[in-house]
């Protein structure tokens, strides 16, 4: 404990909490049961200060769920909810600080931008002059000043979305927690709003956990990533971890396109419908191999190597998208999926062709194959 | 297929469209034509007509009620009775339906149709029969009385044949429609923004007056509007429930039109009654512009 001597007394029993900057938000075994089931099933997660963390699992998971625990919205059923030391498990919603962005914004019809994002100070009760500073400071972070006047009936999704974030912002909250704030705008705009906010909070040092459905979103923006299924923590990681580290075949599967064997593992080596391959650790029984497409190479393709696994067969498909090109590889009994970046000079390789497959040892991540 | 068809049809051209609403409208203003505007110039033309005192037309013409009604106090105050009468049962009734209506509008499922129907089932019950309902609640003999002698009081409390029990039992009788006319108009309020003004630091009485009732204006003028209009046009209720000594425009009317046959007066009084309408829905008009 090296911040030992920071703590004060007054906090001193709960040292642990206050005492590790990496335990700013620390949700313990948190639990949420509608009826029988769990939608949140004693999810344990530790967020530093100023991290931007993104939580990314398929719809039905429990994002939603934890993220309207953390602001005070649902109550729990079971577990802690910690920030800086303070237990806000059964804190009401509007004594906790907290910044929440929902999805469709919820920005109040009835009041002006400025009156919208004023709200929260005005709760605070601060005196007028300095809510109308901080106001103007806020619209100015998010590219809104001159749209004081307008009511939220008459800005685009994106402006709209913008004002959510600056009355969010502008209480200067513990946490800022966003629902999935960019799933109603068109795929521009949310990659520009994407790198807005994340620019904001890095600017502003503010804590945030962000919610998700899309990985691109997850990996793109956050330092670190939690994979949510069925109302568990599956691995919690920085991108590069769930990317080239999964520890589960849910989280491969999820993060990132990928080939999906199902095979059978015997000692250093798998079997997968008539090609056998070696993979980084001695597996046995049946298995699911994935392999990323792009990490296949075609012919003489990439680097090569000479303990690569290698398959040979027929493309019987090509898809041509742009700045990549996508073959269906028949091999075997197995059809893989290959992608290579395409060249001005490259010429696509023809359905009909025999060609050799290659990808490294590393390349094949082995699972034991669920029950 | 179909609707490549029908983007192309003449349907959708602005003026096609023009056309279509103002055909579905004919009907609405044939109705309005026939069962509003005719009997209403109907109406203004008796006002002025002149009668023997048996109540006969005479066919000649005069504005003596016009008159009367304007320089005797009695119709003035009568009026002014009227508007404050009915005023005040607004705000009775919007008071106890509020709740009501805002209850109705969170629930979801079986209790929420289950309620409703509990809150419009008095809609199927005739007026008459609700207001006898009140005189065996409100009477000196009637349930709260009797309760309240039970309890040791020694005088019955006068709940009858006065503006009190006119008031009770016009509040109890437009409470449906006050409910529907509130639900209707919940449209804006929506549980997220709610919760949003929550999670900025307000509790939930604040989270009331900054955001559920500002949102639920509409219904509230939608509903009041209703009411007031039913109120100063009821005549059953503070007929049975006034016994005689509360006076009120559409009693009045009625006495004059059945018992004193006087009709150029009971038609005077009826196109008040109608420049009263006309006053409170052009207040509605501007209160609604002013929130919307
Ligand atoms: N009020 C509720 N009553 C009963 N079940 C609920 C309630 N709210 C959520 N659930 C259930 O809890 C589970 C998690 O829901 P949640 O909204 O947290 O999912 P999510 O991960 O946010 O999904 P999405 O990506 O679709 O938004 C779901 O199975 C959902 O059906
Ligand atoms: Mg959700």
């Amino acid at each position: 404990m090296p911040a030992e001597d920071h703590v004060s007394p007054v906090t001193k029993h709960n040292a642990d909490e206050t005492a590790a900057p990496d335990r700013f938000l620390s949700l313990q075994a948190l639990t949420k049961r509608y009826g029988d089931t769990a939608a949140v099933d004693a999810v344990d997660l530790d967020v530093r200060k100023g991290e931007f963390l993104a939580m990314l699992g398929p719809s039905g998971c429990g994002k939603t769920t934890t993220l309207r625990m953390i602001a005070g919205l649902v109550p729990t059923t079971a577990g802690q909810i910690v920030v800086d030391g303070r237990d806000l498990t059964n804190v009401p919603p509007y004594q906790r600080d907290m910044g929440l962005v929902f999805q469709s914004y919820a920005l109040f019809p009835h009041m002006s931008v400025a009156a919208n994002v004023a709200f929260g100070l005005e709760m605070r009760g601060m005196a007028k002059a300095d809510i109308r500073a901080r106001v103007a400071e806020a619209l100015q972070l998010v590219r809104l000043t001159g749209y004081e006047d307008r009511r939220p009936g008459q800005l685009s999704g994106g402006q709209q979305q913008r004002v959510a974030l600056a009355r969010a912002l502008v209480i200067r909250p513990l946490i800022l927690l966003l629902d999935e704030p960019l799933s109603n705008l068109d795929a521009k705009l949310r990659e520009e709003m994407r790198n807005e906010i994340r620019d904001i909070q890095r600017r502003l040092g503010t804590t945030a956990l962000f919610v998700t459905h899309d990985q691109d979103e997850a990996l793109t923006m956050a330092d670190r990533v939690v994979v949510m299924n069925k109302g568990r923590i599956e691995q919690t990681g920085t991108p590069e971890d769930l990317y080239e580290r999964p520890r589960t075949a849910f989280v491969a599967a999820f993060v990132g396109r990928t080939n999906r064997f199902p095979g059978t593992g015997a000692g250093e080596v798998v079997h997968v419908g008539g090609v056998t391959m070696r993979c980084a650790r001695p597996v046995s029984g049946p298995v699911e191999v994935m392999i990323r497409p792009h990490r296949i190479h075609l012919d003489g393709s990439g680097e090569r190597r000479a303990d690569d696994n290698h398959a040979s067969g027929t493309i019987i498909r090509t898809t041509y998208a742009g700045n990549v090109v996508q073959y269906d590889v028949q091999a075997g009994d197995t059809v893989f999926n290959v992608e290579q970046s395409t060249d001005a000079t490259g010429a696509l390789v023809s359905v009909g062709t025999a060609v050799t497959l290659s990808w490294s040892v590393a390349n094949t991540l082995v699972f034991e194959a669920a029950p | 297929m179909s609707a490549a068809a029908t983007a192309q049809g003449p349907a959708q051209s602005p003026r096609g469209t023009t056309f279509t609403a103002a055909t579905l409208l004919v009907p609405i203003l044939l109705i309005n034509a026939i069962g509003f505007m005719l009997p209403v110039a109907n109406l203004a033309v008796i006002s002025v007509s002149e009668i023997r005192s048996s109540g006969a037309m005479t066919g000649g013409w005069s504005i003596a009620k016009w008159t009367t009604v304007a320089t005797d106090p009695f119709y003035w105050e009568l009026l002014a009775n009227t508007v404050r009468t009915s005023l005040i049962v607004t705000i009775l009734t919007l008071i106890v339906s509020y709740p009501i209506a805002l209850c109705l509008h969170r629930m979801n499922g079986a209790w929420k149709s289950i309620l409703l129907v509990l809150v419009i089932s008095p809609l199927l019950l005739s007026s008459v029969v609700r207001t006898y309902g009140w005189i065996a609640i409100l009477s000196d003999r009637g349930l709260v009385n009797s309760a309240l002698a039970a309890l040791g009081a020694q005088e019955p409390f006068r709940l009858m044949f006065n503006l009190t029990g006119v008031m009770i039992g016009l509040t109890e009788i437009l409470m449906p429609y006050m409910i529907l006319a509130l639900l209707a108009g919940f449209g804006r309020l929506d549980p997220r923004v709610e919760e949003a003004a929550a999670t900025l630091g307000a509790p939930p009485y604040r989270v009331f007056w900054r955001v559920v009732l500002p949102l639920s204006l509409p219904g509230v003028a939608l509903g009041s509007l209703l009411t007031f209009v039913l109120a100063i046009s009821s005549f059953i209720t503070p007929k049975l429930l006034g016994g005689g000594r509360v006076f009120l425009l559409a009693t009045e009317v009625y006495d004059q039109a059945i018992v004193t046959l006087d009709w150029p007066l009971a038609a005077t009084l009826s196109i008040i009654v109608l420049v009263v309408f006309g006053l409170a829905l052009a207040v509605y008009t501007r209160i609604l512009r002013q929130i919307g």
